[in-house]
């Protein structure tokens, strides 16, 4: 187990390493920071305790509250949105004081983005009425596919969630938001995309999506 | 259970979820207080016993059960009461005339005492309560109380047991840090007590109340 461990953790450093070396000249320096950091799971399962009250032991949120699935998700990702929502580049009332330095240390980020890393992504996440995903996975794969995987996977080099398996009533909030008021952190380049979307297309490609099984 | 579609990476990654909770279960067990209970037990009776009882079944609402508290969370209050950062009447003169390794006895005392069942005041909100401590509120953003407490409130090394606490000292406390009286630990519980409903914070302390 403990060989399953050290190899998880020098894979984790690589895919790291790589996505600080892509990492865009204008992200936050303690993003960059945190992304080359050696996390140690076992101190990120104690730290993600203040988290489970909302996101669940086992990582998979609440589909009906707009808590996401965070089992499986990059490390990066889960890093950056992190150090966002501290920073309030991201705005996120609900979770902000949970996310505080006083709550969280700044390494901690890291450990429990490592130790979500690993966790297998639920199978069991809310899903659409499922009657546009025709219409979802033609636009999921002209649109989104190029940067978030033909499966969903993402890539945590370029901090591009996975969305695979995420709850549908998250990823069309989020998608909105990104769209009509500018989700602060969101990547421009798929902000430019969504701006040609009704809400209808918004509504399928999350449907798709909340149906896409990356592993 | 793995379709074999899937790419070999799950099973590491349930093999690793496996890995660390063997690994979390030694670190929990090897980092209990180092405490002597029974010169706990005789500082308890002397010094203590007036208001939280003998062996830390207070009988007085408003003073807190002790009687198997984690050991690491008594330890920490009373060195947050001698150091200022937590204020009582009551308690913060006392824990000014104790040592660190008294407060280590005590906390190992208390921790190895059962807590004996608590009476409930009204039955009629526990299902209310039970609701709110499994699933929390999450249109005013209260998480669930299990997902520190645990979900039989025994609490862990890092969070305090709650379950058989008496329902006064716990809407007490709830009230505390909703203004700010009460400013020890982390912002969590001031978070979570400001969005709390007072309807919601009676109906949760009696359901802790009524956990054994």
């Amino acid at each position: 187990m403990n060989a399953h461990l050290s190899l998880a953790a020098t894979l984790l450093l690589c895919l790291n390493s790589l996505a600080m070396a892509q990492a865009s000249p204008d992200l936050d320096p303690e993003i960059t920071r945190l992304v080359a950091l050696k996390a140690d799971p076992f101190k990120g399962k104690v730290a993600y305790e203040i988290c489970r009250g909302c996101h669940k032991a086992d990582g998979s949120g609440k589909g009906d509250a707009l808590y996401p699935q965070l089992a499986g998700q990059h490390a990066s990702v889960t890093i950056k949105q992190l150090v966002d929502v501290r920073a309030g580049r991201r705005v996120s009332p609900k979770m902000h004081p949970f996310v505080d330095k006083d709550v969280v240390a700044s390494n901690e980020i890291a450990d429990i983005a490592a130790y979500l890393s690993l966790l297998p992504t639920p199978n069991t996440n809310g899903k659409g009425d499922g009657k546009q995903t025709g219409l979802g996975k033609h636009l999921y794969n002209r649109d989104c596919a190029s940067c978030h995987g033909k499966r969903g996977e993402g890539d945590g080099s370029k901090f591009y969630p996975r969305v695979a398996g995420q709850h549908f009533a998250y990823l069309k909030r989020e998608t909105l938001e990104s769209r009509d008021k500018g989700r602060r952190n969101a990547n421009t380049e798929m902000v430019k995309v969504l701006k040609h979307y009704v809400d209808a297309d918004i509504e399928a490609v999350s449907d798709y999506m909340s149906r896409l099984r990356a592993d | 259970m793995t379709p074999p579609s899937r790419p070999p990476q799950t099973t590491p990654r349930l093999l690793l979820s496996a890995a660390l909770g063997c690994c979390l279960l030694f670190q929990w067990n090897s980092s209990l207080a180092a405490g002597d209970a029974a010169k706990g037990k005789t500082l308890a009776e002397t010094q203590c016993a007036a208001c939280h009882g003998a062996d830390g079944n207070s009988d007085v609402s408003l003073f807190p059960k002790l009687a198997g508290q984690q050991a690491i969370y008594v330890l920490r209050e009373l060195q947050d009461y001698k150091a200022g950062r937590r204020q009582h009447d009551a308690m913060s003169p006392l824990a000014a005339t104790l040592a660190e390794a008294d407060m280590e006895h005590l906390a190992a005392y208390y921790a190895a005492q059962e807590s004996k069942p608590t009476q409930v005041n009204d039955a009629k909100l526990l299902p209310i309560g039970k609701a709110l401590y499994l699933e929390g509120n999450s249109k005013s953003g209260v998480p669930s109380c299990d997902g520190c407490h645990e979900e039989g409130g025994e609490g862990s090394k890092r969070f305090p047991r709650v379950a058989g606490q008496h329902a006064d000292y716990t809407l007490d406390q709830i009230k505390q840090y909703a203004t700010g009286k009460r400013s020890n630990g982390v912002k969590v519980m001031r978070t979570i007590a400001e969005r709390l409903t007072d309807a919601e914070a009676r109906a949760l302390a009696e359901y802790m109340a009524s956990l054994k």
